[in-house]
């Protein structure tokens, strides 16, 4: 049995205003507040559009590798459903802002790239909130306030073949989306919603019966249902019932997906150039200046990481994963040159912390010139690898310099040796039968009596020095 | 006030700049008009004369229509008003909004006493099809005073307003014009905002101005015609003065007759009224050139292609969701269909089902798509011919005003457009002017168009024809 | 010569237009089409294998900046039925997707 996977995956762009109106996309108002002429699609209102909405879907394209069309048509989606005000939804058809592209994924099968089939703008839909009880004729509740936001949807080829390949993918999309803040990427809030199409086929050469779920709203709900529909349809194969073609809703509860009601005939869209908008044309200067304007992207700077750094796959990808956090990285390294040991404590010790504070890196007092303090100040000797766990809280919380942070909780190490010397004596003079032991030549007492010049030493000896007096005393 | 009443926008605005007449007394005497007129025209859907009045006492008299009474189509949104479309559908719907032409209109002093029946969702040639009432000609009760804007041209007809606006989609202001005797301009498709204009067929619809005389029409442009960030399909133009760029004369420009259009059979009287208007173009200095625009009968199939397909799509959104007519069913589908077979007439079922039609599966590109592509090639045509003349001259119609009810084939009645819609396909100016009666002493209007954003030039030609033949200047 | 629309495709886009014909309109609409997408299918015979679409291009788009919209009274005063804000319509779950 072979699985084919497309996705149709819809994302919201980060603007201000919607897509064809003046409204606030601002989530989580009271239903029905952000409302127009225009989104509610009364006699007489028409639509304007979006220029920053234009700009972050050539963003998203060019960072995909899309061709990204000069001239390119909006059209109108005819179909009849209550949260959709005008009865069609502007949209591309014939002539989407970009077509091609790719996107990289690394899943058990390697590193691959899933081809893009075209990215084309359009405007949402409202929020149908449906009552629990379909059975008895419930009822359908309706918020306006989503409708009209600004939308990218990006279309792939059937190139993924498992629930993790399009989990991979899906996780891949959203870091880069919010990488260039062309999208918050948050699928709770609706920013991101997919669409899968699964066909399972005994015949590697043929395709098998394209199956639609819709309105996916989780990656794990997309991995879920995929992995449901594989092994739904594997069944059907095996007892010979056919597969429809239809389009199947996916029960988050039952983790299993059920047919929707036969569409009517509202699947003949009736699409057409939309007359209320002319063409949209984009300045080449404009596009090849986004396309030098583009940033280092995010599965571009991992693999940098791991190949010039020498960074471990987990380091950089958890690097890579927030820009904010990839370019704090860099900033460090370029004040501290151990790429490893920073991303290991970055990995660790600091995020520890945030995940306690509960703060992104932003939003603490850290910087990478106190960050590589610090660390230098441990590569120096200065103070122990235990004492910079101390200190690190102050750095987040305060934004103190580590040098005040150490003065102030006296972490300084002690790298005197006259002082180190006065500890060794005391402790050969307390510890007859252990100093014994070492001189009849067994070695491993020497770490106890480190131990002891350690704890007289309240942990501030450098280790290393207070072993070497020790040694020394007792030839 | 002087004993004799200003007939043109012109003249009253002079006369309340002389300080010989007030907004307030005019609108008096308007008022008197209508209320003694309009029970048998019905030309007006719904009337706001207290209203209309304080606005007239509170108009500037310097402002550029100083508070002259402008009536509004019924498929305009003026804020506060109810907008029918003369249709059920919307029997109740108030206007949380105005048009931009609307604000431009108040804002440089007009006065609205109504607003004015129309043909359902401006559909139609006759206005029989409103929802509500005919509206009847002024010049013969007996008759139509055309359509779809025949509520606002029977109002400037009858001096229920100094000015009116209507839609254009199809001849809708020029031909219910020559029905009624008055001028009626389509400007260039993007000079005039739609915002707030009910759309019909997005692609093809035009507020135009209709007044009783060109210059009238001139200087309701001035105040009409600007760019409109709120229509992507307004165009910024550099300003032109289209009362000041009149001239009296039409010294060098060469008038256009289209061959394909004089095998179409007109009544007698109309073709009579062509040829006089041949010599007085070239008595007022112009050349007569025959030209040919091979495809310009295939403008009226391709508009009743369009045209449907536009608003099969445009009218969806009246579905009893959020607004107007609701009629509810066991279930949304059933709630849909019974809201929209309650709200809608025959007429607009009829071209909703035909938009329906020519943009589903199978005949999208037959029908649809070989439309939009003729509709171009008309274009073409057209803009090729302008090379050569400066306006092309043609009947607005094909007959004078016909008897209620007389036509009710709807292929009949479509057949009424066949001069007017080219202007709309290629969505260039064109202007309908009074020139003679016919044996009834019914009006007759003939057209001349023009290129795209040559308004200015269109109306200076139609001003001297049209005075020539007898009209005010 | 066969006929261009049938009983079947009438209904049928009748119900992509949310429109529904009674036996009376039927017959009489039935004829009305015909003749009408007879008359407008003589665009057949027209050769437009040479031409090209001219639609014009947007000459500015609209900066992303909030407008004043409408109060949900103002928006939604005629709406037949609202509940805490909501639009409500009878139940469309798993009807036509989005
Ligand atoms: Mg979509
Ligand atoms: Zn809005």
């Amino acid at each position: 049995m072979t699985t084919t996977i497309g996705l149709e995956i819809h994302v919201q762009l980060a603007t201000q205003t919607k897509m064809f109106c003046g409204c606030s996309t601002a989530f989580g108002d009271e239903p029905n507040t952000h409302i127009c002429p225009v989104c509610l699609g009364l006699p007489g209102a028409l639509p304007t559009l979006n220029a920053q909405a234009v700009r972050l879907a050539v963003r998203i394209a060019t960072a995909l590798g899309c061709t990204v069309h000069e001239v390119s048509e909006f059209s109108r989606k005819n179909y009849f459903y209550p949260d959709l005000p005008k009865s069609y939804q502007i949209t591309q058809f014939d002539r989407p802002i970009a077509t091609g592209g790719s996107l990289p994924i690394v899943t058990e099968r390697g590193a691959r790239s899933v081809r893009l089939t075209r990215a084309h703008i359009e405007e949402d839909a409202g929020k149908s909130i449906h009552a629990a009880d379909i059975t008895l004729g419930g009822e359908t509740l309706v918020d306006f306030n989503r409708c009209g936001m600004p939308l990218v949807e990006i279309v792939t080829e059937p190139d993924m073949q498992s629930g993790d390949e399009a989990y991979e993918f899906l996780r891949n999309l959203r870091r880069l989306v919010r990488w260039l803040g062309v999208s918050s990427g948050d699928m709770e809030k609706g920013a991101m919603r997919c669409d899968v199409n699964v066909s399972v086929s005994p015949n590697p050469a043929k395709l098998g019966t394209k199956v639609e779920v819709k309105n996916l709203n989780s990656f794990r709900s997309v991995k879920r249902a995929i992995d449901y529909e594989e092994q739904r349809q594997a069944q059907c194969i095996a007892d010979g019932t056919p597969i429809m073609m239809e389009s199947r809703h996916f029960d988050e509860v039952q983790g299993t997906t059920t047919a929707m009601r036969s569409k009517e005939a509202s699947n003949d869209y009736r699409y057409f150039p939309e007359p209320d908008l002319p063409l949209l044309q984009l300045d080449p200067t404009e596009l090849e200046s986004m396309r030098a304007q583009m940033p280092e992207l995010p599965w571009e700077m991992q693999s940098r990481f791991e190949r010039d750094l020498g960074l471990s796959p987990y380091d950089a990808a958890l690097l890579t994963e927030e820009r904010s956090t990839a370019e704090f990285f860099q900033q460090t390294i370029a004040l501290y040159d151990n790429p490893k040991k920073l991303a290991s404590y970055m990995g660790t010790e600091v995020a520890r912390l945030l995940n306690e504070r509960g703060k992104t890196l932003a939003e603490t007092q850290l910087t990478p010139a106190t960050l590589a303090g610090l660390l230098t100040m441990v590569e120096n000797n200065a103070i122990s690898n235990t004492a910079s766990k101390d200190v690190l809280p102050l750095l987040v919380d305060t934004g103190t310099t580590p040098m005040e942070a150490v003065r102030s909780l006296g972490l300084e190490q002690v790298s005197d040796t006259s002082a180190i010397e006065g500890f060794a004596r005391e402790v050969i003079a307390e510890n007859v039968t252990q100093v014994e032991q070492f001189r009849s030549g067994k070695e491993a007492v020497l770490g106890f009596l480190v131990g002891q010049l350690m704890k007289k030493s309240k942990g501030k000896a450098n280790p290393k020095l207070a072993g070497d007096t020790l040694r020394r005393l007792l030839k | 006030m002087s004993s004799e009443l200003p007939r043109t926008l012109e003249q009253y605005r002079h006369a309340v700049r002389a300080h010989e007449l007030s907004a307030e007394e005019y609108l008096g005497e308007t008022r008197q008009l209508i209320e003694r007129g309009d029970p048998q025209v019905k030309a007006f859907l719904h009337l706001r004369l207290d209203a209309a009045r304080s606005d007239a006492r509170a108009a500037d008299p310097t402002s550029p229509l100083a508070g002259a009474p402008i009536a509004v189509k019924d498929n305009i949104m003026m804020a506060g008003e109810r907008c029918t479309c003369g249709s059920r559908i919307l029997e109740h719907y108030v206007a949380p909004y105005s048009a931009t032409v609307v604000q431009s209109l108040l804002a440089a002093g007009a006065v609205v006493p109504g607003k004015t029946n129309l043909d359902e969702f401006a559909m139609g040639s006759s206005t029989e099809n409103s929802a509500f009432f005919p509206t009847h000609n002024p010049a013969d009760l007996s008759r139509v005073p055309g359509g779809s804007s025949g509520g606002s041209t029977a109002a400037v007809a009858a001096g229920f307003a100094l000015g009116a606006i209507g839609s254009d989609t199809g001849g809708s202001v020029r031909q219910p014009a020559a029905f009624c005797g008055v001028v009626g301009f389509k400007p260039t498709y993007g000079l005039v905002s739609r915002y707030g204009l009910v759309a019909f067929g997005s692609s093809l619809d035009c507020i135009g101005p209709i007044a009783r005389s060109v210059r009238d029409t001139a200087i309701m442009m001035n105040v009409m015609a600007a760019h409109d960030p709120r229509d992507a399909t307004s165009v910024e133009r550099p300003h032109v003065d289209f009362e000041a760029t009149l001239q009296p004369t039409l010294a060098g420009k060469r008038v256009g007759i289209i061959r394909e259009l004089q095998e179409f059979d007109v009544q007698p009287e109309i073709a009579v009224a062509m040829e006089t208007t041949r010599k007085a173009a070239v008595s007022g200095g112009a050349s007569i050139v025959e030209v040919s625009v091979p495809h310009i009968l295939s403008a009226l199939p391709v508009y009743y292609i369009i045209a449907p397909a536009e608003c099969s799509a445009n009218l969806g959104r009246f579905d009893g969701v959020r607004y107007g007519l609701h009629e509810d069913g066991r279930d949304m589908t059933e709630t849909y269909s019974k809201t929209r077979n309650t709200g809608f007439g025959t007429e607009v079922k009829r071209r909703i089902l035909i938009g329906a039609f020519v943009l589903s599966a199978g005949y999208y590109d037959a029908y649809y798509k070989k439309a939009a592509s003729v509709r171009q090639l008309i274009t073409d045509e057209l803009e090729a011919v302008f090379q050569s003349v400066d306006v092309l001259l043609t009947p607005t119609t094909p007959t004078t005003a016909f008897k209620l009810g007389a036509v009710t084939d709807p292929l009949e009645m479509y057949k009424a457009d066949v001069f007017t819609i080219p202007a709309n396909l290629a969505g260039v100016p064109a202007i309908s002017f009074p020139a003679g009666k016919d044996a009834a002493g019914l009006p007759i209007g003939l057209q001349l168009m023009g290129p795209r954003w040559s308004d200015a030039e269109l109306l200076s030609c139609a001003n001297v024809l049209f005075t020539a033949l007898g009209g005010e200047s | 010569m066969a006929m261009i629309i049938n009983k079947e495709t009438l209904e049928h886009v009748a119900s992509l237009a949310r429109l529904e014909i009674t036996p009376e309109e039927e017959g009489p609409l039935l004829g009305d089409l015909e003749r009408i997408l007879g008359y407008v299918a003589q665009l057949s015979s027209v050769d437009t294998s040479a031409i090209v679409s001219k639609r014009p291009a947007m000459t500015e788009l609209r900066p992303d900046e909030p407008s004043e919209g409408l109060t949900r009274e103002a928006g939604l005063g005629g709406a037949p039925a609202m509940r805490d804000g909501f639009v409500v319509v009878r139940n469309v779950m798993g009807g036509e997707d989005e």
